[in-house]
């Protein structure tokens, strides 16, 4: 009796909230369809798939995928480039996105600011091949804008999108051109929260501008700078593949090529959705790993962790 | 427990009513309606950068009322990879179209999952067709173990590409057409560091290229292969019998790298060649910056591809030459096979009993009404006949609806089904005409019929030989790209270590296989 009047209770929740359930049911539905459901095709990861056979009709491999990804020629080279432009991005263009942020927000020159922002984040918008389109005019060794400001000045062309040195830089730079604007709306956002009384004492007190950053604006971001990074280290496998895939050539195939972009060729194109699948599975749980790794970390510090 | 009794009994019966036609087979078979079949085709879009034919399009009326059939469309994306990636991910989700175009390599991957559908019994079914699309030679380029899993219409025109230099160029600065490669590089050099523009400015350069790269046309590509004929290594594979095997492993193939290389440590190859697309490239020789190239004959002299040359360089003049000797006299332009494009029928269709409409289908497209309709549009709306009998986009209502034009190109996006390189689709397609700018006269025909009268070395099926696999591939592309970046010393020391560490990967192994393949398949010459 107990349980049914319960239940009667939630379905009488349920009605009196029904238009907050409807809004409910769309990322519902989503994360049932996008996300779930594919967890269970997640076992040809396993399997040596065949698609007449079907997820469930496979037979078995075992940890087989697993093995040619990690056995694969340039594992080593993959996993350590893929980890270079993450740990990159996320070095160059936290901080880029942290600074625009503060820059705009204690700006005295609003109209200023606010076409500031909206040039920076609109990069965000365009995609990785109008990038490459931007870059090669840019960076070009026979006729980049760059490069002739290099021979104005007699110096020797650099071939910044085909030279191995160069290209890291390329990638995490332009990367943080394309995204800092986008990035900087999360702290704008902290930035706001910021309760003014705080400011104000800091002046009546003589602070000056860096003080007032360092003491009270840093301190105060410093919980979403936290989950910001946490929930990057989720993703830490993934470097951006649309944007390696557009830039990338032979010539810097040995710092270019990162997990993804291997997948691309060796998984889809080579039809071995099975292994893709594996590597796939493979940067989940890494990801996850360091989620959990990183949050207990954050947690035992006394920081604001992410749950 | 009685309403519960009430409820399941409700449910069997549903269940059944709902399962019936699962266990009636002969009864449905004999109750199917009489509606159109519907046939869903990828294809691949002859104009890529119009649309798809719109929904009012006559041909699926005509489709429709002719052959019962409810035809359904979708262009493949123009990128091969991206094609790849489409319909492989709809093969691994077993959910083929019933006709759909594959390249195929993906074709060799799909036929081992029972995915494709032999065609061999449907060529009699299409006797029209056949006799102009289907010869032994197309029929075994999608053969696999005794079975053909494809149809392979004509593709391409085959050598339909040159080498071309700046006559103009040549004469400004006194200089002959280069016949070797040692007068190449002396003309390369001038055309770098003695202004062939006369612009005042150190801004052009020898040769232009860009990295096109296949199955028989591996690194540097498409663009090179002149240079690499000149030493007798152009193409993956040598297809003769005295030396079959990989190019890469031939002692010649070192003296083209040291050749290519003294091409970019000189400067007098475009330094943006590493890092152009197909458009950068053709965008490049359109603005002057280089004054020898490889290119195709409609990419340089149909009209629309010429007129921002034209338009920049009013005095300007390509040539087509023959390809330079090398040391060893040898020269081509680059190999060539028989190209094919493939269109394959899904297991799924054929288990759906759709088969024979599809070789309906077909065999329609290649009666004088599909061929035209297809190929050109609607006559007196699409396009007129001039006094030959060939399609012409003039006298129309309206301009714009011409097949040439952008508002009647929609309508032939699938002419690439029913053109078999014929003469009428020939003089249509590259028709006589004048430059607006310079007022020359031009034809896209007579270039191509130029360039095949060239040296080019004969590799039929070496697009059929295995591939390599990924890792190997990119080990093979990025090693030859570091010894001509310098990012390795190209010397015979650090040559030969790195082809024995390419063996080892998987080389010798892919080298072996290939030989084997093509004296099985009678493939070498």
């Amino acid at each position: 009796m107990a349980e049914r009047s319960k239940f009667n209770q939630l379905m009488r929740d349920v009605k009196r909230h029904r238009s907050v359930y409807v809004l409910l049911a769309i990322p519902f539905v989503y994360y049932i369809i996008f996300k779930y459901v594919p967890i269970f095709n997640g076992q040809i990861a396993f399997k040596d798939y065949m698609a007449l056979d079907g997820v469930l009709g496979s037979r078995w491999l075992g940890l087989e995928h697993f093995k040619t990804f990690v056995n694969s020629y340039y594992f080593v080279e993959l996993l350590r480039n893929t980890l270079m432009y993450s740990f990159g991005k996320l070095v160059f263009s936290l901080p880029l996105a942290i600074i625009l942020a503060i820059s705009l927000y204690e700006s005295n020159r609003p109209r200023l600011s606010k076409v500031v922002q909206t040039l920076a984040y609109l990069p965000h918008f365009l995609s990785w091949v109008i990038m490459y389109g931007i870059l090669l005019a840019l960076l070009a060794p026979g006729d980049g804008i760059l490069n002739d400001i290099v021979k104005l000045f007699g110096g020797k062309p650099i071939d910044f999108l085909t030279n191995t040195n160069a290209f890291p830089w390329i990638v995490i730079l332009s990367d943080a051109w394309k995204e800092m604007g986008w990035s900087a709306i999360i702290f704008i956002a902290a930035l706001m929260g910021i309760d003014p009384s705080l400011f104000e004492a800091a002046l009546v007190e003589g602070a000056n501008s860096w003080q007032r950053v360092r003491y009270i604006t840093l301190p105060s971001i410093r919980p979403v700078i936290v989950i910001v990074v946490l929930l990057r280290l989720g993703t830490i496998l993934d470097a951006g593949f649309n944007q390696i895939f557009m830039l990338y050539s032979t010539p810097v195939l040995s710092v270019a090529d990162i997990i993804d972009t291997w997948v691309y060729r060796q998984g889809l194109l080579e039809f071995q959705f099975g292994l893709a699948t594996a590597v796939g599975l493979f940067k989940g749980v890494i990801g996850m790993f360091l989620i959990l790794g990183s949050n207990r970390l954050v947690k035992r510090f006394g920081g604001n962790s992410l749950y | 427990m009685k309403k519960q009794c009430i409820v399941c009994i409700a449910l069997i019966a549903l269940l059944s009513l709902v399962s019936l036609p699962l266990f009636s087979q002969g009864a449905a078979e004999a109750a199917k309606p009489a509606g159109p079949v519907t046939v869903e085709l990828w294809y691949g879009a002859a104009i890529t950068e119009a649309g798809p034919p719109p929904a009012d399009w006559v041909g699926f009326q005509i489709i429709k009322d002719k052959l019962n059939i409810d035809l359904k469309l979708t262009a493949l994306p123009s990128n091969e990879s991206d094609q790849d990636v489409k319909v492989q991910a709809a093969a691994a989700a077993n959910n083929l179209p019933d006709l759909f175009m594959v390249r195929r390599d993906v074709l060799t991957r799909l036929v081992p999952q029972g995915l494709i559908a032999s065609v061999d019994d449907m060529y009699a079914k299409m006797p029209i067709r056949t006799k102009t699309h289907y010869d032994e030679v197309s029929r075994s380029h999608a053969r696999f173990n005794g079975k053909t899993y494809g149809l392979a219409d004509p593709g391409s025109i085959i050598k339909n590409e040159g080498l071309l230099v700046r006559k103009d160029w040549l004469d400004k600065l006194g200089l002959a057409v280069p016949t070797t490669t040692d007068e190449l590089l002396e003309v390369m050099r001038a055309f770098t560091f003695k202004d062939p523009d006369g612009n005042g400015k150190n801004d052009t350069y020898g040769y232009g290229a860009f990295q096109e790269i296949n199955n028989y046309e591996a690194w540097p590509g498409r663009r090179l292969e002149p240079i690499f004929g000149a030493f007798g290594v152009d193409g993956t594979w040598n297809m003769t019998t005295a030396g079959a095997g990989l190019n890469l492993l031939k002692p010649e193939f070192y003296d083209a790298m040291a050749y290519l290389k003294q091409m970019v440590d000189e400067g007098i190859i475009d330094p943006n060649w590493l890092a152009y697309k197909k458009d950068d490239f053709r965008a490049a020789w359109k603005q002057g910056r280089f004054g020898i190239m490889r290119e195709q004959n409609a990419a340089f002299a149909a009209q629309s591809n010429y007129a921002p040359f034209d338009k920049n360089f009013p005095n300007g003049q390509w040539i087509v030459i023959d390809a330079p000797k090398g040391p060893k006299g040898k020269a081509s332009i680059g190999p060539y096979t028989a190209n094919f494009r493939i269109y394959a029928v899904s297991a799924k269709a054929e288990k759906e009993g759709k088969k024979d409409k599809i070789a309906e289908l077909l065999e329609w497209m290649a009666s004088d009404e599909g061929y035209y309709l297809l190929g050109w549009g609607v006559e007196g709306v699409n396009y007129t006949k001039d006094a030959n009998g060939i399609p012409v986009a003039a006298n129309l209502p309206d301009a714009n609806l011409a097949f040439s034009a952008p508002g009647g190109q929609t309508v032939t996006q699938l002419r690439n089904m029913v053109f078999y390189n014929g003469d009428i689709e020939l003089y249509a397609r590259y028709p006589k005409y004048v430059t607006e700018t310079s007022k020359k006269q031009m034809s896209a025909l007579d270039v191509m019929r130029e360039m095949q009268t060239k040296e080019w070395t004969a590799a039929i099926g070496s697009d059929t030989l295995p591939i390599p696999n990924a890792d190997l591939k990119r080990f093979y592309e990025q090693g030859l790209s570091e010894f001509i970046t310098g990012k390795r010393v190209l010397n015979k020391d650090n040559w030969n270590k790195w082809l024995d560490e390419f063996k080892k990967l998987g080389g010798q192994d892919w080298n072996d296989k290939g030989v084997a393949f093509a004296k099985e398949n009678n493939l070498l010459n």
